[in-house]
């Protein structure tokens, strides 16, 4: 359910603004609005001074470019850092100075030895692309001509373009006067090296030539150039040795330097951070020629914390006055989802849709009751429940720190249990395992023997059942809404479905013989007034929409196929591993089919309880739209 | 005893479905790809959308269940 929010303005001395900030932000309770909007009593509210965030923005990209170098030091213990107390007791200015002044010290020496790794990374690249070149061209030493005068170059060519050398060739030719030779070999998979040898004396214009045609040339440095190519190879492999070396000891320096800095980088990174989210906020307040002013909305029961923090800090002198309660107003009010703790998981899935109006109903309670409900229908199953249960409990504890995989895992954990009591309803333990090992029998309850792949027909009547219970309370909670939004019309259609719904559910059980014939003439009546207000509430679409919901309620039916799907692929993994006559395969094949089976029953059933929420129930009064609460407020260190 | 007109037809009432959902499937899933890829907190409602279309191919089959058990 959704907390009940109070529209406060928080008054104080204008020389103290800083700090009121400061407690405000610490206490993180308010959602704030513009202050100088909309002020009782005609105060003249004007915009707070304005803070100049630039030179904090800089120090920041600064401080993020330094961390990025450095190695992360135990990110776990770095939050434990003792400089975090030491940092955060200092006034914003001196914070500023101490990160400006750890910036400056540390920034030319990294600089300086993050440009020198760079340069060796390149370097090293380069050696490994001329190595691979000259390991490549090297069978074809022999055939080179071994004349002073002489240069070779190397160019690469995709495989695509071989048909290129067809071109470069005749004007090579040319230009030469015919004293070049040209090898190719495969590089690689995709590229051609091609080796040309001619008189250095067109040198210029044989490069002039392949830069305007944009082949790609490979020049050997000089260093590697006039020597055999099994020297030119040890040479490279010698420098590339050195350069690991010198890319190591690098590595160990700004190692050194982590050991010291990084914890204080980040704790200043963090404390700057929540500083300029706080400036940032300054757009808000407001001030008059002596008093500073914030406007927000506040959750009922932060309020007394909120007022007790501002008045162990200020005393008297900075007064929380309550707004009045104004209904008006009410469609700007944030909302705060306030659920018990077996409905809080469920908050989860409002995130698909947009939050709630303020008047609206909250429906993550229902989702709660029904979720789990649906689930457990579909899954139906003793063993596979307490395997869920297992992995939900199994990796909500491995991923404690992550909150949306906790949630998932609730969920699923919460589902679980339904799944097991359905599955003694069914007399399901791994398919029919229990069943034929006597365990476990399926309950006869109304005369009907709840085995699924037996009771197909009760099964899609109750789930049909199922659907016209959740749409007729959709349809209810839709008049509710409606009612608290003051829409009269909407209150009549949303009655007129209502009425209608029923009008044919009686109808269909007369024509059954299940409801006295008698009655047939009063539900007829019922339907044509059904039909006067589905005209009057929503024109011809509120008609046509009876084919919508009835659509709807029939999709509830999936509860009963995916369920019956999945009790099916149980039962093949029983009988093939029973077919098999070995134990041992036997064994195997069912644990890996009933394992395979579980993956999809977490995955399918809950998609499809959520998409019966979603689409079937949340359309007939779910609104939305409403404004997410978002606490003006610190990261917590 | 039923012939083998009963099973066909059940296999028809589920194949029609089956196809039509997987139709609907691929234009949803590549537009929700799409989606995702320009707006990843997206994700849960692009799930949700692809998840519509298989209303039909559980009426399907549903149909196919009701055939084969009501003739028999």
């Amino acid at each position: 359910m959704l907390q009940k929010m109070m529209r406060i303005l928080v008054v104080g001395p204008k020389k103290d603004y800083q700090r009121i900030i400061d407690v405000l932000y610490q206490a993180g309770s308010i959602h704030l609005e513009d202050a100088k909007t909309d002020i009782p009593d005609g105060m003249v509210v004007r915009p707070l001074d304005t803070f100049h965030t630039e030179e904090l923005s800089s120090l920041l990209i600064r401080i993020r470019g330094q961390i990025q170098i450095l190695t992360p030091v135990d990110s776990k213990k770095h939050n434990k850092s003792p400089f975090i107390d030491k940092y955060a007791s200092l006034p914003f200015k001196d914070l500023v100075v101490t990160a400006t002044t750890i910036c400056d010290s540390l920034e030319e020496k990294l600089r300086s030895l993050e440009n020198r790794k760079g340069d060796l990374d390149v370097r090293y690249t380069t050696l490994l692309r001329y190595e691979k070149i000259i390991r490549k061209i090297s069978p074809l030493e022999q055939q080179l001509p071994t004349l002073e005068g002489f240069e070779v170059t190397i160019l690469i060519i995709q495989k695509e373009f071989e048909s290129v050398l067809d071109i470069i060739h005749p004007f090579l030719s040319e230009i030469t006067k015919n004293q070049f030779e040209f090898i190719s070999a495969d590089l690689d998979e995709k590229n051609i090296a091609v080796i040309t040898v001619f008189s250095k004396k067109y040198a210029n214009k044989v490069h002039d030539f392949l830069y305007s045609k944009n082949v790609n040339e490979v020049r050997i440095p000089q260093e590697y150039t006039n020597m055999p190519l099994d020297d030119a190879l040890t040479l490279i492999q010698a420098d590339k040795d050195a350069i690991r070396t010198e890319i190591t000891e690098i590595e160990a320096k700004i190692r050194d330097i982590s050991t010291r800095w990084y914890a204080d980088l980040v704790t200043l990174k963090i404390l700057l951070t929540d500083f300029l989210e706080e400036t940032s906020a300054y757009s808000h307040f407001g001030q008059t020629e002596y008093t500073f002013v914030v406007k927000g909305w506040i959750p009922k029961k932060f309020l007394p914390a909120t007022k007790k923090a501002l008045v162990e800090s200020f005393g008297e002198s900075v007064v929380v006055h309550e707004l009045p309660d104004d209904p008006s107003r009410y469609d700007d009010a944030p909302v705060f989802f306030d659920n018990p703790f077996w409905a809080k998981p469920f908050e989860f899935f409002m995130n698909l849709v947009t939050p709630p109006m303020y008047r609206e109903i909250d429906p993550t309670p229902l989702i709660a009751i029904f979720f789990p409900l649906f689930f457990g229908l579909i899954v139906g199953d003793i063993g596979y429940g307490l395997v869920i249960l297992c992995f939900s409990l199994a990796v909500r504890y491995k991923f404690r720190e992550i909150p949306w995989i906790c949630q998932l895992m609730s969920i699923l954990m919460i589902s679980s249990i339904p799944t097991m009591i359905f599955g003694y309803f069914y007399g399901e333990f791994f398919g029919d395992l229990g069943e034929h090992m006597g365990w476990i029998h399926p309950i006869t309850l109304f005369g009907i023997t709840w085995n699924r792949i037996e009771a197909i027909i009760p099964l899609l009547i109750l789930t049909i059942g199922i659907g016209v219970f959740h749409v007729f309370l959709g349809l209810s909670l839709g008049i509710l809404n409606a009612y608290r939004h003051h829409k009269t019309r909407h209150i009549i259609e949303k009655a007129g479905m209502l009425g209608l719904l029923s009008g044919i559910i009686l109808l269909l059980g007369a024509y059954a013989g299940h409801v006295p014939g008698s009655v047939t003439f009063a539900v007829i009546a019922l339907m044509l007034a059904s039909i006067a207000c589905l005209i009057y509430g929503g024109g011809s679409r509120g008609v046509i929409e009876v084919m919508g919901t009835i659509g709807n309620i029939m999709s509830y039916a999936r509860l009963m196929a995916i369920g019956l799907a999945s009790v099916i692929l149980a039962l093949v993994a029983n009988r093939l591993s029973h077919e098999l006559g070995i134990l041992v395969l036997g064994i195997i094949v069912a644990i890996l089919l009933h394992t395979l089976n579980i993956f999809l029953a977490m995955f399918s059933p809950s998609i499809h309880s959520l998409r019966l929420h979603v689409v079937e129930f949340f359309s007939k009064f779910y609104e939305g739209g409403g404004v997410p609460y978002k606490p003006f407020g610190k990261e917590r260190l | 005893m039923t012939g083998w007109e009963v099973p066909i037809g059940a296999a028809i009432a589920f194949a029609g479905g089956a196809i039509a959902t997987g139709i609907a499937q691929s234009k949803i899933g590549a537009a929700g790809a799409g989606t995702v890829a320009e707006r990843p907190e997206s994700a849960g409602t692009v799930i949700v959308l692809e998840a519509i279309p298989e209303t039909l191919v559980i009426l399907g089959f549903v149909v196919a269940a009701m055939i084969i058990i009501m003739v028999e």
